[in-house]
């Protein structure tokens, strides 16, 4: 019994929505997804593991951020300061113990937030960009277009990258953005350097990236198994 | 560890694909030089590619400027082999 239910949030800014697993008096993970496409091709991992949570007594809440999702607020009027705000707001309207779980872009959004954190993938802003930057020059060699190389920090109007039309101010702001400390951190690719252990995961497949992410259930379990010998340390 | 050898390089870029493309070891062992990539396989959409050149970028410890990236390099398995062996095996 995973008991999903739609709630929702208020912030400085308005309302957006929340989905809720598990009861509502549960402890509760509350999720800052990545941002962009990636937040919809790691969508299926994120319920999946609220789900076994749920199956575990722990709740789950995955609120939109706003111009994400459901969002009423227009994608090119997003902001990191709101976005951090708001997941804050997300985080207080859960009215029981909290927990954060943040993933690739999450990472940067709750840094308002006070509650233990537990960061998976984590990413630099800076790299963030440069991924979408990346991607747009990709999808223009594909399409035989021009290659434009634009600095988004140079004043101009929105970029339109990876499918969204993002305002120069939150890439700016995103550029400069650096995962904040976390209680708990895991990367998915072992990598020289990294700070991080990566997850004793069977499967490694970077769900954000694929163009087909599917289903990962083996991903799932492992992540949801961290989570939870974080919970109960 | 930086790979000492093209042949390392080769592991590591199918080992990249697999892992970011969500492709079985199985069909990545069987890629050849002129394996077509970019426009050929449809897990390489400009997502991907962004994920594969990123997650080669930390593995071999090399550095892609966006300006190196076109058509060529992503258009055969070969291409993408010989262009990052020429940046890991400096």
């Amino acid at each position: 019994m995973t008991g999903l239910a739609t709630d929702h949030y208020d912030w400085a800014g308005g309302r957006e929505a929340m989905l809720r697993f598990g009861r509502p008096d549960w402890p509760t993970i509350v999720v800052a997804q990545p941002l962009f496409e990636e937040a919809n091709r790691t969508r299926r991992l994120i319920v999946t593991v609220l789900r076994l949570l749920a199956t575990e007594g722990i709740g789950g809440a995955l609120p939109d951020l706003p111009g994400t999702g459901d969002s009423l607020v227009a994608t090119v009027d997003a902001r990191l300061e709101h976005w951090r705000s708001a997941f804050a707001s997300a985080c207080a309207r859960v009215d029981v113990p909290v927990r954060i779980l943040a993933i690739r872009g999450g990472t940067l959004v709750d840094a308002a937030a006070r509650a233990p954190r537990f960061h998976f993938a984590p990413v630099s802003g800076a790299d963030l960009v440069r991924d979408l930057l990346r991607a747009r020059r990709a999808a223009a060699l594909a399409a035989g277009d021009v290659v434009r190389a634009d600095d988004p920090r140079a004043p101009g109007p929105p970029l339109q990258l990876a499918g969204n039309h993002i305002d120069r101010t939150l890439l700016k702001a995103l550029m400069d953005a650096e995962p904040g400390t976390a209680d708990r951190a895991y990367t998915l690719f072992p990598a020289p350097g990294s700070p991080h252990p990566t997850l004793a995961a069977t499967t490694r497949v970077a769900v954000w990236r694929a163009s087909e992410p599917g289903d990962d259930p083996a991903l799932a379990r492992s992540l949801a198994d961290a989570i939870l010998d974080w919970i109960r340390g | 560890m930086v790979p000492e050898g093209r042949t390392e390089v080769e592991t590591t870029v199918r080992g990249v694909l697999a892992d970011v493309l969500g492709l079985s070891r199985e069909r990545v062992e069987a890629f050849e030089d002129a394996t077509p990539l970019f426009g050929a396989l449809p897990e390489l959409d400009s997502m991907a590619v962004a994920g594969v050149l990123t997650e080669l970028e930390d593995r071999l410890g090399i550095l892609i400027e966006d300006d190196e990236i076109d058509g060529e390099m992503l258009e055969t398995f070969g291409a993408l082999v010989t262009f990052a062996a020429g940046k890991a095996l400096v």
